[in-house]
């Protein structure tokens, strides 16, 4: 009965299933704004869900170039990791899983789905992936420590024994006391420091500087094509759902309603109003940074921000 | 049942590579205006995209020169079926004022077969986006056939 539980929780539920719709659908949400933005008509919000079932019904080429297996399994390593990472965001008050320290979990398997863009775009052996690949590096780099202190901030102010907690449903039980963790003026620059960094780890457009299609042609996709592109494509989408999920686990939770379906579609909500604010907006007002300009803001900006919330959350706050 | 789905997305969401082989950049720049605001064709679910191993539909444009006729071909050689090739402008099929010319490696027809043929010198956006349509519908077909 356990093993059919964890099966339905893996497949279905908080898993593979639900994760792909609310992604896919998420992806057809932001084209749609960003298109209404330009004063186009944009393409139908389950664009997305055509991309992909066309992908998966084109021809596969494997380049003479490549390395086979890690061509192959990169992409699903990177969709394995990001099914685990949605069984561990709370919604509300149900978790899947949950351990003592969830956010330490979240924070390692966050980075394996661009490591495996990392390792698919070197092993297809494309002179473009290598730029692409080197560019992705740097973008690590660079959101991955702001997003880190966030994690820390919200952890110390969660903690109420004076420590610090990983834990997610701690972090729920001081939201669902306290009132959400916005609702405290000293984590607002945290909250936006990480709708700025939700940008560059989806690859979302003015920081997607790894697969710039305009300059070294979508970078470590660039080879390639059929349904591994199909299962890249998800991936981004379901990142694009686990990143918003995150934000409103970490900035929004609480104990919610109480009734599972009402959580839902109250955490939809909330994926959907972060993604235009932090993916749409950027995407239709800004150009494409250079990799150096992203580097820089990343480390001043963003990092001070996330920094002054630590700070202030110190000193108790 | 999802074969139908797959055969129906087909229609819905084609990808377009664009070569330019040796044209004089006016069908290039008509072909980018179809994705601008005033004609956006990405309602209907068109995309450019940086590669041909993403492409479905690949957008022909300009006489085959010599120097380029090797890279078409290699171009077109990387792209996954199934495939639909658009001949934009009067320039790829009959070659245009360039016929005869000692670097015109001359008609399209002659290094792959061509699905659809959009005329004019240069082609309104209206026609392009017709005759891009049409291609949609033919890549559909050959996802059928298949």
């Amino acid at each position: 009965m356990q093993i059919l539980l964890d099966l339905f929780y893996v497949l279905i539920f908080p898993g593979f299933l639900f994760c792909a719709v609310v992604g896919l659908l998420l992806a057809g949400i932001d084209r749609k704004i960003v298109a209404r933005m330009q004063k186009r008509m944009g393409p139908p919000i389950v664009q997305p869900f055509y991309d992909f079932f066309k992908l998966l019904g084109k021809e596969t080429i494997i380049p003479h170039a490549a390395s086979r297996g890690v061509f192959i399994a990169a992409p699903l390593l990177g969709l394995v990791s990001l099914v685990v990472m949605a069984l561990f965001i709370p919604v509300f008050g149900f978790t899947a899983f949950s351990g003592v320290a969830d956010l330490i979990v979240i924070l390692y398997l966050l980075t394996i789905p661009a490591a495996a863009i990392i390792v698919g775009g070197a092993a297809s052996g494309s002179p473009y992936a290598g730029v692409g690949i080197s560019r992705e590096m740097v973008a690590i780099v660079a959101y991955e420590l702001p997003l880190i202190i966030v994690l820390l901030t919200v952890g110390k102010k969660a903690a109420l024994d004076g420590g610090i907690t990983f834990s997610f449903t701690e972090i729920q039980a001081y939201q669902a006391e306290f009132g959400s963790m916005l609702s405290h003026w000293s984590m607002i620059p945290a909250a936006v420091a990480m709708l700025l960094v939700i940008p560059s780890e989806v690859g979302s457009h003015p920081f997607d500087v790894a697969e710039a299609e305009t300059e070294i042609c979508e970078g470590p996709l660039v080879e390639y094509s059929g349904s591994l592109l199909g299962i890249y494509k998800l991936n981004h989408a379901i990142k694009m759902f686990i990143l918003t999920a995150l934000f409103a686990a970490l900035f929004l939770g609480g104990a919610g309603s109480g009734i599972l379906i009402v959580d839902v579609l109250l955490l939809l909500l909330i994926c959907t109003v972060v993604t235009i604010l932090s993916m749409s907006l950027p995407h239709a007002i800004s150009a494409r940074l250079k990799v150096e300009k992203m580097f820089k803001f990343y480390w001043t900006l963003v990092t001070v921000l996330a920094v002054i919330s630590l700070v202030l959350v110190w000193m108790g706050f | 049942m999802f074969k139908k789905i797959i055969d129906n997305s087909m229609a819905k969401s084609p990808w377009i590579y664009h070569i330019n082989t040796g044209s004089c950049n006016g069908c290039d720049i008509e072909l980018v205006s179809v994705i601008t605001p005033r004609y956006d064709a990405e309602r209907m679910g068109f995309k450019l995209t940086g590669t041909p191993r993403h492409a479905d539909i690949v957008v022909v444009s300009g006489p085959v020169t010599s120097q380029s006729k090797e890279r078409l071909v290699r171009t077109l050689a990387q792209v996954p079926e199934p495939r639909v090739i658009v001949s934009l402008g009067s320039c790829p099929r009959p070659c245009n004022v360039f016929k005869g010319s000692y670097s015109v490696e001359g008609p399209l027809d002659k290094f792959c077969e061509v699905d659809v043929s959009v005329a004019g010198c240069t082609p309104k956006p209206e026609a392009i986006i017709d005759g891009l349509a049409l291609a949609a519908q033919i890549l559909k077909e050959k996802r059928r056939q298949k």
